[in-house]
């Protein structure tokens, strides 16, 4: 079901959160809301789920505005952060929760309890206590109570936050691939970028209660909007330097790069570069100058950042190997069509 | 850090142990024992609580038929004879002279004058010395009085020779002189009158009324205020805990004050219904059902003041986002309150319950203000009977000997459901951080 958010505004007394979002969540697609802590995406989360009202715009799940209704009426399901099971109920009755509340009769219940519990791979578990089940099981107990009475849309608050790293990865794969089989319509917190680049559609990358960038998460990574989106992206991060453009390349202190023809005829005078460490290296020729300062070894590819002999840094990753040391002095080239170029105020170029 | 894997006795961790120590030594098991002792004695207001001295009365001798005391003891015992013995006749030489007591010791030595006629008659028949004034015959007489009833004896030994001196059977001297000490000794006819009072059985039954009504106002009250108030406003709702804590900050008297103020027949409550055409009446004392309204409404109040204390941090514990969870897993409030906060309220509730039947148990200063166990006796409680009996009664005679048998009660009930609680919350449990989580 499509989730449309129109012109939202929520304000907490003086403070305006969020001010005039739009967002729409096409049927079936999974959407992460992704950004720093603060940035308002639990907010609208929670907004979206009914725990806080709407100060401004409306919203709607398909034809429905469900603007003004309490969060009972919204038909929605919430896997939280701390996964919220209720710790004096077992398994099954924390599943059937939302069917027992609605008075659905037992056999019934029973059915779908069964169902959704094979769905999430847990049948296993039905007649333990939460406190008895690891943080993936509980996260599993969590999804099946959000999916068991077939919300019009899943939303789930930085579902992967209180898990250690093996865990994380399981369950990233596995609530896509719940999603995916249920068809539903969800709406993922995060602020970890590679949770909402595995997992989503699409990714609306928020920062101060506004959407800076909405779009598919490889189109966020080669082509962000402006330097907040190509820095919060990728891992190791994106470096910036600054630059003049002089006679068809970039130059900055005795560096030079070349200028992509596409790019050509919209740089000039004083830019920002951004160079994700994947396009710095020996393999793209020469032209900057400058001594290793750090090396990180990370098994299959070594991390080095080049301090240039102009002042700035550079990172570059590059496969395991030649193992330069701390202090050596480099040469290397940047591919330059890969080089992300901002106007002085950040906007893309 | 220092390895010390033997453990240590640390002085320093006994000094800081001391006032504690000292403290439930003086306060708990100083108390404790001492009702224990004073329940095996007939402590009371007419045997002090010192030593005593031995004196037979009257009364004395009422209490001791059908005891076995033979007749002829009785008999002796309760007419006055005169002696003429060495004792007597010094003290007639002081009284009068040595000639005087030198001629009686003559003529009567060793006689036994039964009537007092007689004994005043042989001092006016003295040849010499004859005493001529009749109020001096009658005085010197009175020294020859050789009866122990109404004479106060401070040592047994004396008591046991004017019996011995008196003519009275050897074999009755046991049962007279226990009859006569006059100070306390120890016994176990507090716990036989107990069990055998049918006002026991009465008081009993007074206090299950009491306690299990009170309680269950208590807790139900305080739950109610607790989850009214946690949906109110933060600011509406601590206004009205504060409201509601009243009771339990107002001092007891100005507090039942107030509720004498309600209920008399001049009352708020009389003087609202006359009206409404209503006779005016006492509301706190006209019927038991009166008294007892009263009684559980007064306690009730200031007990659901601190359930709701306890229910309302107890609610707030519980995260959040379960809360939420409930909502949009689309419980209502009613649900959210059944199924979510009741159930995880459970041990508060567990705890404030039995913590509170050991309090009301041994309570009964709202009742000794309000009813004082009135009207008849019908709200008298356990501990207000133990109050009344060992210290403030209409007769006037403190039983403190009863008053702690009944006390003693209350001790080994407390102590016996004290430890049944903690095994039943299993204390280390309950210490242990909370399974909730944040």
């Amino acid at each position: 079901m499509q989730l449309k958010l129109n012109n939202f505004t929520k304000t907490f007394g003086e403070v305006t959160v969020i001010d005039g979002m739009d967002l729409t969540v096409n049927d079936g697609e999974m959407m992460a809301l992704l950004g720093p802590s603060g940035c308002g995406k639990s907010t609208t989360l929670f907004t979206i789920c009914g725990i806080h009202r709407m100060n401004g715009g409306d919203l709607h799940f398909g034809d429905r505005d469900v603007t003004h209704l309490p969060s009972q009426q919204r038909n929605v399901g919430v896997v939280f952060q701390n996964y919220a099971l209720y710790p004096h109920m077992d398994i099954r009755d924390n599943i059937a929760f939302p069917l027992k509340v609605q008075k659905q009769d037992s056999a019934t219940i029973k059915r779908k309890v069964n169902e959704i519990a094979e769905l999430v791979h847990i049948p296993e578990l039905l007649d333990r206590k939460p406190a008895q089940l690891s943080g993936g099981q509980q996260q599993r107990v969590a999804l099946a109570r959000a999916l068991v009475r077939q919300p019009d849309v899943l939303l789930l608050d930085e579902p992967l936050a209180n898990l250690d790293a093996k865990l994380r990865l399981e369950m990233r794969s596995e609530i896509r691939r719940i999603q995916l089989e249920t068809g539903i319509t969800a709406i993922l917190v995060t602020h970890d970028q590679v949770e909402a680049m595995s997992m989503c559609d699409r990714i609306a990358l928020m920062r101060d209660g506004k959407i800076e960038q909405l779009s598919e998460p490889s189109e966020m990574y080669n082509n962000p909007a402006n330097t907040f989106v190509a820095g919060f992206l990728g891992n190791p991060p994106i470096s910036f330097v600054n630059a003049q453009v002089a006679g068809g390349s970039f130059t900055f202190g005795d560096n030079t790069v070349a200028i992509a023809e596409a790019l050509k005829p919209r740089v000039g005078g004083e830019v920002q570069l951004g160079i994700r460490p994947e396009h710095f290296g020996p393999q793209f020729g020469t032209g900057v100058t400058g001594k290793i300062s750090f090396v990180e070894t990370q098994g299959r590819e070594d991390l080095y950042n080049v301090t240039l002999n102009s002042g700035g840094m550079i990172r570059s990753i590059q496969p395991a190997g030649e193992r330069l040391k701390m202090g050596d002095a480099v040469s290397w080239g940047v591919s330059p069509e890969a080089v992300l170029a901002f106007d002085t105020s950040g906007d893309r170029l | 850090m220092p390895r010390t894997s033997k453990p240590r006795f640390n002085w320093l961790g006994l000094g800081f142990m001391a006032p504690a120590l000292i403290v439930v030594a003086l306060f708990f098991l100083a108390p404790v024992i001492m009702t224990g002792l004073f329940a095996f004695t007939n402590m009371s207001t007419s045997t002090g609580i010192t030593g005593g001295e031995y004196l037979l009365t009257q009364s004395n001798l009422r209490a001791l038929e059908n005891s076995g005391v033979s007749d002829e003891t009785f008999e002796t015992l309760s007419t006055t004879s005169y002696r003429v013995d060495e004792a007597g006749l010094a003290r007639l030489a002081e009284q009068h002279n040595q000639a005087t007591a030198d001629e009686f010791r003559t003529l009567h030595g060793d006689t036994v004058f039964t009537a007092r006629r007689d004994m005043e008659r042989a001092l006016k028949d003295l040849n010499q010395n004859r005493i001529r004034s009749t109020r001096d015959r009658k005085a010197a007489a009175e020294l020859f009085t050789s009866s122990v009833l109404d004479e106060r004896f401070v040592e047994e030994t004396d008591f046991r020779a004017a019996l011995a001196n008196a003519g009275i059977n050897d074999a009755d001297h046991e049962i007279l002189v226990t009859e006569a000490f006059t100070g306390w000794v120890w016994t176990t006819e507090n716990v036989e009158l107990l069990t055998s009072l049918s006002s026991s059985a009465r008081y009993a039954m007074n206090t299950a009324i009491y306690v299990i009504f009170t309680l269950a106002f208590n807790v139900g009250f305080g739950l109610l205020l607790a989850i009214s108030t946690f949906y109110l406003s933060p600011r509406v709702a601590s206004s009205f805990r504060t409201i509601w804590f009243l009771p339990r900050v107002l001092p007891p008297v100005l507090y039942v004050l107030m509720w004498y103020w309600l209920t008399w027949d001049t009352g708020i409550i009389s003087t609202f219904a006359g009206y409404f055409g209503f006779a005016p009446r006492n509301w706190m004392l006209d019927t038991a059902t009166n008294a007892w309204v009263v009684i559980i409404l007064i306690n009730g109040f200031v007990g659901a003041s601190l359930g709701m204390i306890l229910f309302s941090s107890a609610i707030k514990a519980i995260p959040s986002s379960m809360l939420y969870a409930s909502e949009v897993d689309g419980a209502n409030r009613w649900q959210q309150v059944r199924y979510i906060i009741l159930p995880q309220l459970r041990w508060p509730i567990l705890f404030t319950s039995s913590y509170q039947t050991l309090s009301l148990l041994t309570s009964f200063e709202y009742i000794l203000l309000a009813t004082d166990g009135g009207p008849g006796g019908t709200t008298e409680v356990w501990a207000l009977a133990a109050y009344h009996t060992a210290l403030n009664n209409y007769g006037g005679n403190l039983q403190y000997g009863l008053g702690a048998a009944y006390a003693l009660v209350l001790v080994i009930i407390g102590i016996i459901t004290s430890l049944l609680y903690l095994r039943f919350f299993n204390f280390r449990e309950l210490v242990s951080k909370p399974r909730i989580e944040n």
